[in-house]
């Protein structure tokens, strides 16, 4: 299975609440998620029903943490991207099938990203993100 | 006289993703993060406090961009549409299969190409050709 990404439902609703000046928040946390297969990223997951049968890792470093970095950058028009970057730090023994790019109160995801394998992470392995998302009208 | 199709590019999401043992290769000592400027983006990574090296890489995995919507509706534009899916297709399934091969091979010295994805094959001959060659062992140690 190839490595597959997307903003979510739940996400862009987020997106739309944040425009409308509606309780929301931006992007501001990232999870890994556990699964012992390659999972397959689609729009209908959620913070709480990741894609396939994959749920977030609670502990070993890949739990719930703030990004490193979040910036703005220009793709086609000037700020159209959005920059994500982060290192995730195994601290026990663990299988990393992919990521989950949340707001700030923990509760909405925007991006779900599921990698090409699952990742065997030993402990003290780091994981290097380098995310970024496009709103694109070309 | 073919009609043109208009089609909207919408929300793109791109992810590169580096997984790297924990101690520099250089010195052993253990990496921490590094905040640093790559042109206007701050970003991150994990370097050597001591001599400024890395951990070893296990493997890079990252995002394949989907072939563009076809632009008119010829049979020659139809027909280019459906060789970009079927070589995107075939990369895709070359990159999972490497992505797998170097992370159940750590420890082992394997091949830089296979850990890096560099060079990919960008074709369906070369995505074919790619696949056998890492399906059979004496090929892929060649």
């Amino acid at each position: 299975m190839a490595q597959t990404q997307t903003w979510t439902d739940t996400g862009i609703a987020e997106l739309i609440n944040l425009l409308r000046e509606e309780l929301a928040t931006g992007m501001e946390s990232i999870v890994g998620l556990e699964m012992a297969t390659v999972c397959t990223a689609v729009v209908g997951s959620t913070f709480a029903d990741p894609a396939d049968t994959a749920t977030h890792h609670a502990d070993g470093g890949l739990a719930i943490q703030a990004i490193d970095t979040v910036g703005v950058t220009t793709v086609n028009t000037t700020n159209d991207t959005i920059t994500f970057d982060h290192v995730l730090t195994a601290t026990a023994d663990n299988n990393l099938a992919g990521i989950h790019v949340c707001n700030n109160d923990d509760d909405v995801a925007f991006i779900e990203c599921c990698f090409a394998s699952v990742l065997p992470m030993t402990d003290t392995d780091t994981c290097t993100i380098d995310g970024q998302s496009t709103l694109d009208q070309a | 006289m073919a009609e043109s199709v208009r089609t909207n590019a919408g929300m793109k999401v791109t992810v590169n993703n580096e997984l790297r043992t924990g101690v520099c290769t250089e010195c052993g000592t253990r990496t921490e993060k590094e905040f640093y400027m790559d042109g206007e983006r701050k970003r991150v990574r994990m370097t050597c406090p001591k001599c400024g090296g890395m951990g070893k890489l296990i493997v890079k995995t990252f995002t394949i961009p989907a072939p563009r919507p076809p632009q008119c509706t010829r049979p020659r534009c139809l027909w280019k549409f459906v060789k970009a899916v079927w070589a995107c297709s075939l990369m895709n399934k070359y990159q999972a299969k490497r992505c797998d091969y170097a992370s159940h091979n750590r420890d082992r010295i394997i091949k830089e190409k296979y850990r890096t994805g560099e060079p990919s094959p960008q074709n369906i001959k070369e995505s074919i050709k790619a696949i056998i060659i890492l399906r059979i062992d004496k090929l892929r140690r060649c």
